[in-house]
């Protein structure tokens, strides 16, 4: 029992990561269409904006914080308007490979700017362990779990309860009607690319005291979140989080019940599985076709 | 500026002091030395080690004279992570460069690919990787200047009985080095009459090890036995404190290079053995001291065995390349027939297979601190 309870918080923050970086996979794929293969690479940014912050400036976390997801913003903005405006009128394919190929940039650029070596990014809660009875749970990894399920609260929130929110899912929905009913398209889709690489920032900076800060963390990020969106579904936020916290328990509890190492196996299996026979994945609609 | 004849003649004569009291450089067409190393991706980690240390032995051999009066030049292709880049990479240097030596990866699975090629070129490498399977195929063309794996695992059991563990538990990373570094460390440990209670393996890309941990915990390891790649090394010792066990580590050599080491705290280090390549440390003295020093100083960080290993590799070479030219089939015989080449990590003896590393050190971290201490060397081969 002791073991299941450690498994389950070290899988349920694993899969909070994986839940936030398929939460930007959605959002940007819903408002635009575009499969973002840099979304890995997302991650990774938010996690050395937090080192340049935190580490190498030495700023107080609250700010340091706050500082990264300034940076983000800033970051998902550029995006925009450097990859995504330039290509959106080009066939989606080419917008797809434009998003594999930015990513490996940013990668590279990243290993000049940083160097090779890992950095250890600090967390609020280092060093702090919860004991239960002789369990010992990180509270750090608690602290991930609780703040992931706030994050999906307030994006529910964002998206349902607020104008700009209602404006994305409309923009979602149908482009052209959006348009034409007077909604500022472009500054939506700005904003959406901004939210998706906030996001993804909070999720590095989560992510950064768990892994350390590494310029090749994003790939296996991105393949893992992959994994969660088919599943859950491409273009269900709700599926993303399922899918998220799906393929995190898979892989820790399937190490330990199954194989530690065919334990990728499950999660991937289980994605093949669905786009063979349930393509749309759990929350997906049949047809999705954009207006 | 100077128009008289007394200052044109002072003038000249400080040129000529100044040529005269300079080291004596190196001029002339340089001798192109290939290497096949990683610089991009997830390996280059350690490569950006070896690049460096390549580039200081560049200099240092040319500032002595170079080769003969002949400077020398290392000419690097980025191997990447896959098995494929590593053999383009090489192929590329043998056609392009024509060189008389390559230094190749420290990674196995690159190793073992390219030995094919390396024995189709006909001229002698060396390499790091520990993997036993390369030296198996290199046809007497290739050169191991780190220990095997089967050394160090060696080396990790016979440490294991000597902290008197009966129960060992084996994490491995699971690729050639670590599926043959746990092999080897479980024969040993069975012909010590200690059977392992249980090896867990990880992928590559893997971040979260408790599963595996967790398993080892339940089946009453006394002592858990690692065979890892650095940034994983040190994440695994940290997953280990921060699940509460308790259980002593003999970690590989990648945990305690100081890319892992800048990573972790004091506590993540507390009942941790490494077995590892040599102690690189300033406080060994003499040659060791300097390397130390004037890498941290040409680098900013702190040099390891690995980069080390290309270092003593690059002497040798230009030894080897000083006393016989640039003939391949004279330069392998020469380096092969070295037994006792006093290197500053390493005495190099090469063997049959190529090996020429044949002992390993055990460090741990002083209490409290991240800094290491020599517990002890094992000489294995």
């Amino acid at each position: 029992m002791a073991d299941l309870i450690q498994l389950l918080t070290n899988g349920l923050a694993l899969g909070s990561i994986y839940a936030l970086t398929a939460i930007g996979f959605v959002i940007v794929y819903s408002a635009t269409g575009v499969v973002n293969f840099a979304a890995g690479q997302f991650v990774m940014v938010g996690t050395f904006a937090g080192v340049a912050t935190l580490v190498n400036a030495g700023w107080p976390m609250p700010v340091g914080y706050i500082g990264a997801l300034v940076v983000m913003a800033l970051f998902g903005a550029l995006f925009y308007l450097i990859v995504y405006l330039p290509l959106r009128a080009s066939p989606i394919v080419t917008v797809i490979i434009g998003t594999v190929a930015i990513g490996i940039t940013i990668q590279n650029m990243a290993l000049l700017t940083f160097g090779s070596w890992p950095f250890p990014v600090p967390s609020p809660f280092d060093g702090m362990m919860i004991d239960l009875g002789g369990t010992v749970i990180s509270a750090h990894a608690i602290a991930v779990v609780i703040a992931t399920g706030v994050l999906i609260l307030l994006l529910w929130l964002l998206m349902h309860r607020t104008a700009i929110g209602i404006a994305m899912r409309a923009v979602a929905q149908d482009v052209k009607v959006a348009r034409l009913m007077g909604l500022r398209v472009q500054w939506l889709l700005a904003f959406t690319w901004i939210l998706a690489a906030v996001m993804a920032g909070i999720a590095g900076l989560m992510l950064g005291p768990m892994w350390f800060a590494d310029v090749n963390m994003g790939d296996p990020i991105a393949l893992k979140a992959f994994a969660a969106t088919v599943i859950g579904g491409f273009g269900s936020l709700p599926g993303a989080i399922a899918g998220g916290f799906f393929v995190g328990l898979a892989e820790v509890l399937g190490a330990s019940y199954v194989s530690s190492a065919y334990k990728d196996l499950i999660a991937f299996g289980v994605m093949i599985l669905f786009l063979l026979f349930r393509p749309q994945g759990i929350f997906g609609e049949k047809i999705q076709d954009r207006g | 500026m100077i128009t008289t004849r007394r200052g044109i003649l002072s003038l000249a004569a400080g040129v000529a002091a100044g040529a005269w009291a300079r080291p004596s450089f190196a001029a002339g067409e340089p001798i192109a030395i290939g290497a096949a190393i990683p610089t991009t991706g997830p390996l280059s980690l350690s490569g950006k080690q070896y690049f460096n240390t390549l580039t200081m032995a560049e200099e240092d051999i040319n500032k002595s004279g170079g080769i003969n009066g002949r400077p020398i030049k290392f000419v690097i292709e980025d191997t990447g992570t896959s098995n494929s880049t590593a053999v383009s990479a090489f192929v590329k240097l043998v056609q392009d460069t024509k060189p008389p030596f390559v230094f190749l990866s420290s990674y196995s699975t690159q190793n073992l690919a390219t030995a094919p090629e390396v024995v189709k070129a006909g001229i002698p490498v060396m390499y790091a990787g520990g993997a036993v399977a390369v030296s198996a195929s290199s046809n007497g063309w290739m050169f191991r200047i780190r220990p095997t794996d089967s050394l160090a695992a060696h080396g990790m059991a016979q440490f294991a009985k000597i902290l008197k563990a009966t129960k060992p538990g084996i994490m491995y990373i699971q690729n050639d080095f670590g599926q043959g570094g746990a092999q080897a460390a479980a024969k040993q440990l069975e012909a010590a009459g200690v059977t392992p209670v249980g090896s867990e393996a990880y992928g590559q890309n893997d971040k979260d090890y408790s599963a595996q941990l967790l398993r080892l915990r339940e089946k009453g390891a006394d002592v858990i036995l690692t065979f890892v790649y650095p940034a994983d090394g040190a994440l695994l010792l940290r997953q280990i404190k921060a699940l509460g066990l308790k259980t002593p580590v003999i970690a590989s050599s990648a945990s305690f290079l100081p890319a892992s080491v800048q990573l972790l705290s004091p506590a993540d280090l507390v009942n941790v053995w490494g077995v590892i390549d040599t102690f690189v440390d300033a406080s060994v003295g003499g040659r060791m001291a300097d390397f130390v020093t004037r890498y941290k100083a040409k680098f900013g960080q702190d040099g390891d065995a690995y980069g080390l290993a290309y270092y003593d590799g690059a002497l040798i070479l230009a030894e080897g390349l000083r006393k016989v030219g640039t003939d391949p089939k004279a330069l392998r015989d020469w380096i092969a027939s070295q037994k006792a080449w006093d290197g500053i990590g390493q005495t190099f003896s090469f063997d049959q297979e190529g090996n020429g590393v044949h002992g390993v050190a055990v460090v741990k971290a002083k209490p409290g601190t991240k800094t290491l201490e020599l517990v002890e060397r094992l000489k294995l081969g």
